[in-house]
């Protein structure tokens, strides 16, 4: 199991979006969290500070998940980091659009603490191949 | 995650964020109109919708999920240019937005939300197909798709919850992590129905195809019971007992409290000092000293508390410019609300009572304010009349202006209409300069619209603003033009949580007068007590104003002859409030008086000297006063055996 000490960032322009996502992750014993409300205040908090993991929505004003994402896996020092997209669609054409972009794993809303869990884990195990 | 228990807070986080969310987008749907091709406020209102979506899905809050989520598609088309926005597009997203508004109220109670109206559904799905009755032909091609997708064609991503992203990751990225240059769009294309698909899929089960809508869904339609009592109408906000505080200010309130901690520190040591008879002249200007600043500190203290309760009324206002939009419609007239000084910040339980008042006075200028298009144009005006709607901050008080450009008002129609209506006698009314007669229109039962609409004109309006306003403290004006507008102006203190008095004696005792009521301080020279009709009088200005005491106001023994008259300016005439003297002018916190209420007193506060003084409730003492000659002149006449 992963170590609850990781250092998450949550990703949203919608304050309870964030709360729920904080409160899905205590749920599973994570309880270092940061937040962030769009791409640019995220990047800027990632390249400012140290985090483990991020999860973020997609769709947010001035830089959505999707750019954030790619800045993040041109970026050297982020593109080694764990990136849950979160979003309400499960269109396909974004579903690809985001593994093209290097998410390491898509979870459609709403979802419970089960799915992230089974997510995060798919990803773990991953990154542990 | 099938009940809101356990919730609640977040529950509250979610209503309060979407609530401001939602006005947001009702305001940019109001400018869409005008800017219908504007990208970026599509964007916006399409994202709005998404993130409410988004947050109602986790609350299991289904019947929101269902509206949001057509509603986005309607936008996800509108930026796509694969819909043309028309204006029965427009109400069908106006509809919509309401249905969702009214559902946030119903959870605010704590409720679950009915079902949506099936004709607003169908509606939205038949704008969806492009098929809504009067809705621009787009470009034709697109729509197609979508319609004959109707047909839930069962596909291998069926679970549309649970793409299988193991299988899709490692077909467009192969199996390691890192991020390869994938040719996606050969993928693309053969997805794209698929895609296609889902947005209906993802739709609940009881999508009725659009052709059959009206007869079959109409039958179901009605379910009162279910529904948010319907008559209290508009927005209802309800009483959000929440309250969000820039950080920066609590910060402040922090800071000083430990301040004033430090500085009582200080005192404690130096009441040591003092009680073991260090009276050094050192030891009593420290004791000054820090006395002094307990004293700024306090009340930067005061201040900075007061402050976390201030919110900017742009919270309030942004409500207006689609009440305005919906109603001119209604009345087929064009019109523009303009507002200014959003920003500018007022104790947030007055924001919540403006709303009321405001409201009326919005559609008051909507409805009697401004001309229709046609009889604009006859006067040589532009068609499309305006409607501004202003804040800002003068001194310690706020002002809130609503100032149209319509036909004014006509003193004499006014005179003539209250007399007609037996409010005033002709006497009286004749004896109304223009002035007054404006303020005709706060009298109980005045109403200028021989037929009354459904919109304004039941004779309940401007008299109730009056009221709403004066509980707030505050004072409305009205200013008028024949033919060029209309302006009233409403003016409020800061904040209700301290208030400014005057306070006077009577009866070997004080009492605190609002200021906001007092217009001016006479002396009270017998000779000038005329009597009319048997009440006693004193004539300031050719104005006739009748002499109450306010020792028989408050049916209290008078114990000697009142020397001043207070001239007050109340709700519904000016008087002269006599008593026996003044201590002066003085902020005040009221407190509420337990378990007792004696009439006309709203609270009691302490004066500097720690003696208690009663605050007076003008309204509540003069409320008694119905019966024109009450006590208060029989009272004079009783003071009158005191000789000087």
């Amino acid at each position: 199991m992963a170590d609850k000490n990781l250092r998450f960032l949550v990703v949203d322009d919608f304050s309870t979006m964030r709360r729920i996502v904080r409160n899905l992750l205590k749920e599973l014993g994570f309880t270092n969290v940061d937040e962030a409300e769009d791409g640019q205040v995220a990047l800027h908090k990632l390249k400012t500070q140290h985090f483990d993991f991020i999860v973020s929505d997609w769709n947010m004003p001035n830089m959505t998940g999707i750019e954030l994402l790619r800045a993040v896996r041109a970026d050297a020092q982020l593109k080694h980091l764990p990136f849950l997209m979160i979003t309400a669609e499960a269109k396909r054409e974004n579903i690809i659009e985001a593994a093209t972009a290097g998410a390491s794993g898509y979870i459609v809303k709403p979802f419970t603490a089960a799915t992230l869990e089974e997510k995060m884990n798919k990803i773990f195990q991953n990154l542990n191949k | 995650m099938s009940d809101f228990a356990g919730m609640e807070e977040l529950l509250q986080d979610f209503l309060l964020e979407s609530t401001e969310l939602l006005s947001d987008v009702d305001n940019k749907l109001v400018e869409l109109e005008k800017r219908p091709n504007d990208r970026a406020l599509l964007n916006d209102i399409f994202r709005g919708f998404h993130t409410i979506k988004g947050g109602a899905g986790f609350l299991n809050v289904a019947p929101m999920v269902t509206i949001c989520h057509r509603t986005e598609n309607l936008f996800d088309k509108l930026r796509n240019s694969e819909l043309g926005l028309s204006s029965e597009l427009m109400d069908v997203i106006l509809d919509a937005t309401g249905a969702v508004r009214d559902m946030f109220t119903v959870l605010s109670q704590g409720l679950p939300p009915p079902n949506p109206d099936p004709a607003m559904l169908a509606a939205l799905d038949a704008a969806l197909a492009g098929n809504l009755a009067a809705v621009k032909a787009p470009a034709a091609a697109p729509a197609a798709p979508v319609v004959q997708v109707q047909a839930p064609a069962p596909t291998p991503a069926a679970n549309s919850n649970e793409p299988n992203w193991e299988a899709l990751h490692q077909a467009v990225t192969g199996t390691e992590q890192h991020v390869a240059a994938v040719n996606a769009p050969a993928a693309a294309p053969v997805d794209m129905a698929a895609a296609a698909t889902m947005v209906v899929e993802s739709a609940p089960a009881e999508l009725i195809p659009a052709a059959h809508v009206p007869a079959a869904v109409v039958p179901a339609a009605p379910k009162p019971q279910n529904k948010p009592a319907p008559s209290t109408g508009g927005p209802i906000s309800g009483q959000e007992n929440t309250i969000r505080i820039d950080t920066v200010r609590l910060d402040q309130v922090l800071n000083l409290s430990g301040e004033i901690g430090l500085t009582k520190n200080r005192l404690t040591t130096l009441r040591t000092e003092i009680l073991q008879g260090n009276m050094e002249t050192n030891t009593l200007r420290s004791l000054d000293e820090a006395i002094s600043q307990l004293d700024l500190l306090v009340s930067d203290l005061q201040n900075a508390v007061m402050k976390t309760r201030m919110q900017p009324i742009g919270r309030l206002f942004q409500k207006y410019p689609r009440l305005a939009r919906d109603l001119a419609r209604q009345l087929g007239k064009e019109v523009e609300l303009v507002i200014t000084g959003e920003e500018t910040e007022l104790d947030k339980t007055m924001i919540e009572d403006l709303n009321d008042p405001l409201v009326h006075l919005v559609r008051n200028a909507v409805d009697h304010g401004v001309e229709s298009a046609e009889e604009r144009i006859a006067m040589g005006k532009k068609p499309q009349s305006l409607i501004e709607l202003t804040a800002e901050q003068v001194g310690d008080h706020i002002v809130i202006e609503i100032t149209d450009d319509g036909k004014g008002m006509n003193p004499e129609v006014l005179r003539r209409k209250a007399i007609a209506k037996g409010l005033i006698d002709a006497e009286t009314a004749n004896a109304l300069d223009e002035k007054q007669c404006l303020q005709l229109i706060f009298l109980p039962g005045f109403s200028t619209k021989d037929q009354i609409s459904s919109v304004s004109g039941r004779g309940v309006g401007m008299d109730v603003v009056r009221t709403n306003i004066q509980k707030l403290n505050g004072r409305i004006d009205i200013n008028s033009i024949q033919g060029e507008g209309t302006r009233i102006s409403i003016s409020l203190p800061l904040t209700l949580a301290i208030l400014p008095v005057l306070v006077v004696r009577a009866c070997n005792q004080p009492f605190a007068v609002p200021l906001a009521m007092v217009r001016e301080i006479i002396p009270i020279d017998t000779t000038a007590i005329q009597e009319v009709s048997g009440r006693p009088t004193i004539v300031v200005r050719d104005e006739i104003l009748p002499l109450k005491t306010l020792s028989g106001l408050l049916n209290w023994q008078p114990t000697q002859k009142p020397n001043f008259g207070v001239l007050m300016q109340s709700a519904e005439k000016s008087f002269i409030l006599a008593v026996d003297s003044f201590v002066g002018r003085d902020d005040v916190v009221i407190k509420p008086l337990q378990n007792i209420r004696p009439k006309g007193v709203a609270g009691a506060t302490l004066s500097g000297d720690g003696s208690v003084v009663l605050v007076l409730d003008m309204e509540d003492l003069l409320a008694g006063q119905m019966d024109s000659s009450a006590n208060g002149s029989i009272m004079l006449r009783n003071a009158d055996n005191f000789s000087y």
